[in-house]
């Protein structure tokens, strides 16, 4: 862990490649994983970084000169919290404003799509669908916000309970096409099932959803679908007893070296106590 | 190797009997002569019995000269090779563009001098790495020294909508796009259940980026498949497209499919035309798929009797690919397929 952290701290804020942008995302996790181990100088500049592009309306874009999408704002949210609630209070509120306000894309049910179009999460971007990351990652702002009986986070919960797939595991959204079933990829459904801990969900779907990241953990993968795959069965007091050697080996690759992004994850997922 | 087809003949005939018979005979005679000398021409070359283990660089030189390319264009030039990695799994090889390829076209542009890169936005995963280990692609260009640009979260630059099919202003392009001399298509050759077919052009969605555009790219699709898909390749700079049509995917493409082997390889610069021959060997009307009908001009033309056919020609080569039982699909279908469409 102090090993991904020397790592991490002197490239924070930063970006998704080594030498990319500087971008939202990868900042946010880099802010709460310092935060998380203390190293609060530098969470703290995290979180007036992206203070900074925080815009009127209370979102928050993908990167600097990038407000739009603003699908990051609630992990801006998520990020605030975790380093100073207090310090960053009339940011955290405005940003869930915003979240609250925002919403994907309904449609009318429609045979050939197997998922229910009418229930409303969050999208990528302004006036398209809802999908299962942007709406796991405003659901887990809303909770932390305090915001967890708001009629959206409900409604979220059953979004992301509608989309999980009949074997377990999610794709990036959809469930059923034109009467194929989709395939599951470790990334969302690691994400969604993160964003379910904690959650008064009941469907049978979430027990084969948590057997299958167990399942694919031992594939090699990339760094972030790992990382998430990890984070979601610690939240739901599943960890893998190799979790630890998982993420060293994913560590020692070279190009999760100088990627801000990468090593965000995979530091809080070596945190065995995170789960929020 | 070069097959002349028999339509460069009738194109003789009629100038010569346009300069022989004068006055009303002579503009009844010109009219299918006007028309074929107004309209863009274009080549596209098709190779037969090809492996991913057999010398595809040198039917992609082969292709690539029969199209008319100039090798020493090329010296110093940045080329971007685009795979198809949409939602890469090992359960499913037939459905992303073989790593055999990306290799093989590395090094013929190679060879020519030019630097080559190897770049895409995958639309349906995120983890970009991910993608990238399951196809194969990783490997494959660890082992032959390729860089790779991971599209989806590049700097980006505002390019003005060249195509104007539909009502997006512009797109922003990954600053390697944005910067490369060339471009090139690397599609796999599938059916696509939403619009019947997807190789080169549909294939260049994956240059936009997820970080902007999301995962699926629901702005396109919310402005319009067809009209995105002429329109970002109408705002792209300067594009080849390299098909990978060994191993297709028919039935519920572009994901959920079957294997179809076909062992081709279809070459050329007017990635439209390139579509049209590779729908017709699917046996599938080009004229049906609305993305063709909307691709600007430049793209090069639909009408079979303006693609000059090099190498093997498609009527020798089309077999029916099995499509999904839904009206919009079975539409496309053409009425005859196989040696003895003329």
């Amino acid at each position: 862990m102090k090993s991904i952290l020397e790592q991490l701290e002197p490239c924070t804020p930063g970006g998704y490649s080594p030498g990319g942008p500087r971008a939202t995302e990868p900042t946010a996790w880099a802010a709460m994983a310092l935060s998380r181990a203390g190293r609060n100088d530098s969470a703290g500049r995290a979180g007036e970084w992206l203070a900074a592009l925080q815009s009127r309306d209370g979102s928050v874009g993908v990167g600097p000169d990038a407000a739009q999408p603003q699908w990051p704002t609630s992990l801006a949210i998520l990020a605030w919290r975790r380093i100073d609630p207090t310090r960053f209070s009339a940011q955290i509120e405005r940003a869930v404003a915003w979240t609250l306000a925002s919403k994907g894309k309904p449609a009318p049910r429609n045979p050939k799509i197997g998922h229910d179009t009418t229930l409303i999460g969050w999208s990528w971007a302004a006036d398209t669908h809802s999908w299962l990351e942007p709406t796991s990652f405003a659901a887990m702002s809303l909770r932390a916000a305090g915001y967890q009986d708001h009629p959206r986070s409900t409604e979220a919960v059953r979004m992301l309970v509608d989309r999980l797939l009949p074997t377990g595991g999610c794709n990036y959204g959809n469930t059923e096409i034109l009467g194929q079933t989709l395939v599951p990829h470790l990334q969302p459904s690691g994400i969604v099932l993160w964003a379910l801990a904690g959650e008064d969900a009941n469907d049978e779907r979430i027990g084969r959803s948590l057997e299958y990241l167990e399942g694919q953990l031992a594939k090699p993968t990339g760094c972030a679908s790992l990382a998430y795959a990890i984070i979601a069965l610690t939240a739901w007091q599943r960890r893998p007893a190799n979790a630890n050697g998982l993420i060293a080996e994913a560590v020692g690759r070279p190009d999760t070296k100088d990627s801000t992004y990468k090593l965000a994850l995979l530091a809080l997922a070596a945190d065995e106590e995170f789960h929020e | 190797m070069s097959n002349q087809h028999s339509k460069t003949q009738i194109d003789k005939i009629d100038r010569r009997t346009l300069l022989k018979v004068g006055g009303a005979g002579a503009i009844l005679c010109a009219t299918p002569f006007a028309y074929r000398w107004g309209r863009p021409r274009a080549k596209v070359f098709v190779s037969r019995g090809q492996h991913y283990d057999g010398p595809l660089a040198q039917t992609i030189r082969d292709g690539l000269l029969a199209g008319g390319a100039e090798p020493a264009w090329y010296r110093g030039k940045r080329v971007l090779l685009k795979p198809n990695l949409v939602e890469p799994t090992k359960a499913i090889p037939h459905m992303t563009t073989n790593p055999a390829m990306i290799v093989a076209a590395a090094e013929v542009f190679r060879g020519w001098g030019a630097s080559v890169k190897v770049g895409e936005a995958p639309g349906h995963v995120r983890d970009t790495e991910m993608a990238l280990i399951e196809s194969g692609v990783s490997e494959a260009l660890a082992d032959s020294g390729i860089g790779f640009a991971d599209l989806n979260y590049e700097e980006v630059v505002w390019r003005r909508n060249r195509g104007k099919r539909s009502k997006l202003r512009g797109f922003w392009l990954p600053q390697s796009v944005a910067e490369a001399d060339v471009v090139v298509s690397m599609p796999k050759m599938k059916t696509h259940h939403w619009v019947g077919i997807t190789c080169s052009m549909k294939n260049f969605y994956g240059v936009l980026p997820g970080i902007k555009y999301g995962w699926p790219k629901n702005v396109l699709h919310h402005n319009g498949i067809p009209q995105t898909v002429a329109d970002v390749n109408a705002t792209l700079p300067r594009t080849l497209a390299i098909v990978d049509g060994i191993t297709c995917m028919e039935g519920d493409g572009p994901i959920l499919g079957t294997a179809k082997q076909m062992g081709l390889v279809l070459v050329g610069a007017s990635l439209a035309s390139v579509d049209a021959t590779a729908a017709r060997i699917m046996g599938l009307d080009p004229m049906q798929v609305e993305y063709l009908r909307l691709a600007v001009r430049r793209m090069g033309p639909l009408d079979d009797s303006l693609i000059e056919q090099r190498g093997e020609v498609w009527q020798e080569l089309a077999t029916p690919f099995e499509i999904l039982d839904q009206p919009h699909l079975q539409k496309l279908r053409l009425e005859k397929v196989g040696p003895q469409v003329t």
